[in-house]
């Protein structure tokens, strides 16, 4: 069967059942992965499924399942399940009935049929990148290559229907000179704007221009962050923008609405279907149409992501961002400023500059304060030049601050999307004044 | 239990044999998940998640690939181990070292976890009333302090595998766990603070039926937590700034055990396999028995403790589990492995390969990984500690790549003077090396605590359930930072 009859059988089962609100989604993904490491290839994955997800609410009463079982037999059992289920909760005095969208969704296009194909050549690639880290001086090359292909459908009683379908492919690179490393990303929805070899070459280049780290002090400094450190904090500032988030005191953005949280140049937006974009479709989990939402404009928050629920809860309309429960961005993407990176270089008086971050953690998620650990290539700036590289940096400091001190953004962007980045980001680099920078004792 | 059907893995095996395989393994896994959550007492939509596939793995020419599907049908499978054996096969041109896998017995087995009170006799009813109940002990603040904002959520999770592999091994296994977590608000004077209950993110969590809500005693804890935790949150003052003894709590220690001596020492991340991901590690192949610490170090992972969240009686390559000692007295003495790491230090792998869904490949991961505990009561810690501070839990915590520099910043905290605890410190921050961290330590308290956990690693990613724990643990001569 098809992915919409699926969904249909399924909606048709919840309805006949007595469900008063449906939102059926079956997804079908094709995922071909490379992993390589020490310039060799250490495993090649294929992984297929196929997924119902089945929203309900009967009497005021709400619940949702996931079956990667949907067969004929199996998605009736699975219903009849959820619904039997359902009818024990306790109704709940946040329902909201699912929007009514006389709506038929077509796929928004961004999709490479070349993706899609399994024969697509991926040892190419992987020799492509191995090969450029190693020619720009790294000795050892790790990393991971994927093509994913999704096809979705839904369908709810709200009487949205429609599908979507998407395909990307990321390689994530890093490569090491001795003990200094430097990493590498290409990132796209289409084979015509991948590049491997430049992402190796990247990683290559900043392993061999961080060998001989010099030692440093900690305090303050203004940070220079590459788009994949931008897309790291970005992803967590686009997540704190969930009104979820925000109505269960879970977020630094709680009560800004309309307050300024940036300087003048920073616009956040999220966007369901973008050029470019790695993520995203055209409907959300409830049905409602996805688009671009301004979160942040011009350094002022002008809406949290919602759902219908928490839409009704603000007193405003859904931004079609739904996850049933929790509302989520799609495609992250900052608008571009008008710098270079080396005019950002030359107005540090004392900065780093660091090119990756993983393992960012809070303390206080209502105030935003954090710290995160840049890996890979990190450099000391002095009066407006790059001094040395450094090693064993943390930066120890809170996102609203950070927010209010960025001093300039760059006119060139990336998306990015790897192992630490799991929203899509379209990010520029960004010089933020006045970051504390910490080291570990030793 | 799900319909094992071992015929199903015995012609994946076949089949890939034929094709040229060197070696073939299929899992037949299911994992069932019911999750409530609940905001000041209000239930959220409640979830039931039920995800049944088969994973499969393969060796051809030295070459490693993996294939998994949901869907059974004859045609695919057939399709999926066919694509696992051409991919394998792809993978030559660039193939410089060839995956090889340790020599291990081949087993029958069927193994479960002690489950007084079936799981499959909880309903939303129990879920949800846990949560109403914990939240009625909490829902009116704690010390002046209130608690505006309660996310509160229980879980089940119950996983059933079948595995089957060409060396003739199969198993057969059953793991239900049950697990709870929360975020709070907290609200005192203007100040809003964001606490979990268990602190750092954690969870209360371990294997077993219903009747683990009874043995973790989960009303009495939240309450004493949320009693504990609201008068930290009350705390301005800041931590001393001259060289002082830490006291670590079993929290605190517990994620030590995890961060700084359960990863460094899996064996795929000493051989670069991660390292694009997850990273590398301080340690090298040719480490064992460096030393890390002082005497007083004793760091173990072990598979096998009944009732514990990351427990299993084999692994998910059919090799039995069993207790690992990665430091023993400062010196580090074993790696986590799986059979192809194991086979490239020339050893037996010691049961260490898990994978969390069967679309994920199996990788080195840790269990329950805690610090051993020594002689000392708490009160005998705090007896020579003229200026110190007791970080009994924490918020943020990280460390790097390497696992050499890292940070946990402190929420219930103490000063102490004179051997005695003087009231609370606000997040006293321990940024500290790994190697200076083991050296520092000089004794331990007799009781070991474990919390829940769940695990980051692989590419794509695996959440896999674990415990962290430990003793309280002294550490001399420390400078903290302050947040």
């Amino acid at each position: 069967m098809e992915i919409i009859e699926l969904a249909d059988l399924a909606l048709k089962e919840a309805l006949k059942l007595g469900a008063t609100d449906v939102s059926s989604i079956c997804t079908k993904t094709n995922e071909n992965l490379v992993r390589f490491s020490n310039n060799s290839i250490t495993v090649s994955k294929n992984i297929k499924n196929l997924e119902l997800f089945l929203y309900l609410a009967k009497d005021k009463k709400r619940i949702m399942g996931s079956s990667s079982n949907p067969n004929i037999e199996e998605i009736k059992n699975f219903t009849s399940n959820l619904i039997k289920a359902c009818e024990a909760l306790s109704p709940s005095p946040d329902y909201t009935p699912l929007p009514r969208i006389e709506t038929q969704y077509l796929s928004h296009g961004i999709y490479d049929q070349k993706l899609a194909e399994d024969e697509i050549d991926l040892i190419e690639f992987v020799e492509s990148a191995i090969d450029a880290s190693l020619r720009a001086g790294a000795d050892r090359v790790s990393g991971s290559l994927m093509t994913s292909e999704e096809n979705l459908a839904i369908l709810t009683s709200g009487n949205a229907t429609g599908q979507d379908k998407r395909t990307k492919i990321l390689l994530n690179v890093r490569a090491f000179s001795g003990d200094a490393s430097g990493h590498g990303l290409s990132c796209s929805s289409k084979l015509e704007n991948f590049n491997p070899y430049e992402a190796g070459k990247e990683a290559g280049e900043y392993a061999k221009a961080s060998i001989n780290p010099s030692p440093w002090e900690e305090g303050v400094y203004d940070l220079i962050t590459l788009p994949t450190v931008t897309a790291d904090i970005i992803q967590h500032i686009g997540s704190f923008a969930s009104a979820f988030a925000v109505d269960s005191g879970l977020s630094f953005l709680a009560d800004k609405i309309n307050q300024k949280v940036s300087v003048n140049d920073f616009t956040l937006r999220d966007y369901g279907v973008i050029e470019g974009g790695l993520d995203g479709r055209g409907f959300d989990d409830e049905g409602f149409p996805t688009r671009e939402n301004v979160i942040i404009e011009e350094g002022v928050l002008k809406t949290y992501l919602h759902n219908s629920t928490t839409a009704k809860k603000f007193n405003t309309s859904s931004t079609g961002n739904a996850g049933i429960i929790d509302p989520h961005p799609w495609n992250l993407v900052v608008d571009p400023g008008s710098v270079s990176i080396d005019d950002m270089i030359r107005e540090v008086k004392k900065g780093v500059m660091v090119t990756n971050n993983w393992y960012t953690r809070f303390q206080n998620l209502r105030s935003g304060e954090y710290s995160t650990i840049p890996r890979d290539a990190a450099f000391l700036i002095e009066n407006g030049k790059i001094k040395h590289p450094v090693v064993g940096l943390r930066i120890s400091d809170s996102l609203p601050r950070q927010l209010a001190n960025i001093m300039a953004i760059s006119k060139e962007r990336r998306w990015i999307e790897w192992w630490e980045v799991s929203i899509p980001t379209l990010a520029p680099s960004m010089l933020i004044k006045s970051v504390v920078i910490t080291k570990a004792l030793g | 239990m799900i319909n094992l059907d071992e015929d199903l893995l015995s012609s994946v095996i076949d089949l890939a044999q034929r094709l040229g395989a060197e070696y073939a393994e299929a899992r037949l896994h299911r994992t069932k998940h019911l999750g409530c959550l609940s905001r000041n007492g209000v239930p959220e939509p409640a979830l039931i998640g039920d995800a049944y596939g088969i994973g499969m793995r393969v060796i051809h020419s030295g070459a490693l690939a993996f294939s998994a599907t949901n869907d059974l049908s004859k045609e695919n499978i057939k399709n999926m181990v066919e694509k696992a054996v051409k991919k394998a096969r792809a993978s030559s041109p660039l193939l410089r070292h060839k995956v090889l896998l340790s020599k291990e017995k081949s087993i029958k087995a069927n193994w479960r976890s002690e489950e007084k009170k079936s799981v499959d006799n909880v309903d939303f009813d129990d879920l949800f009333g846990l949560l109403k109940d914990i939240d009625n002990l909490i829902k009116d603040g704690k010390n002046d302090v209130s608690f505006p904002n309660r996310l509160l959520a229980s879980s089940i999770l119950l996983e059933e595998k079948i595995y089957m592999n060409s060396n003739g091994t199969i198993i057969k296994s059953r793991v239900p766990r049950v697990g709870f977590s929360s975020y709070i608000t907290t609200f005192y004077k203007g100040k809003i603070t964001t606490i979990t209950i268990p602190s750092g993110y954690s969870q209360l969590g371990e294997s077993g039926g219903w009747e683990v809500i009874e043995r973790l005693e989960i009303f009495d804890y939240v309450e004493k937590e949320a009693e504990n935790l609201s008068l930290a949150v009350k705390s301005e003052q800041k931590p001393p700034k001259e060289i002082v003894d830490v006291i670590l709590g079993p929290q605190v220690s517990g994620i030590i055990a995890h961060e700084s001596a359960g990863h460094p020492g899996e064996a795929d991340r000493i051989l670069g396999r991660e390292a694009a991901q997850a990273g590398e590690s301080y340690l090298k192949p040719n480490d064992l028995g460096i030393k890390i610490g002082s005497k007083e170090v004793h760091v173990s992972d072990d598979p096998t403790i009944p009732h514990s969240n990351g427990f299993y009686l084999y692994d998910d390559e059919g090799v039995p589990a069993r207790k690992r000692k990665l430091i023993d007295a400062g010196i580090i003495r074993e790696f986590l492995h799986n059979r192809a790491t194991a086979y490239e230090f020339k050893i037996s792998s010691n049961g260490s390969s898990r994978a969390t869904s069967y679309d994920r490949e199996p990788i080195v991961r840790m269990a329950n990984t805690f610090v051993e505990p020594g002689d000392y009561s708490l009160d005998e810690l705090f007896e020579d500690v003229k200026l110190g501070v007791y970080i009994k839990s924490f918020m943020e915590w990280n460390i790097d790549d390497k696992r050499l520099n890292q940070r946990y910043v402190g929420l219930e905290a103490y000063l102490i003077e004179r051997g005695e605890m003087k009231g609370m410190v606000k997040n006293p921050v321990l940024e500290i090396t790994t190697p200076r961290l083991w050296s520092s330590v000089d004794a331990r308290s007799k009781e070991v605590e474990f919390v829940g956990a769940t695990c980051g690693k692989g590419d794509p990613m695996q959440g896999i359930p674990v415990w962290t724990g430990g003793p309280n643990m002294r550490l001399r001569a420390i400078r903290l930072g302050e947040r």
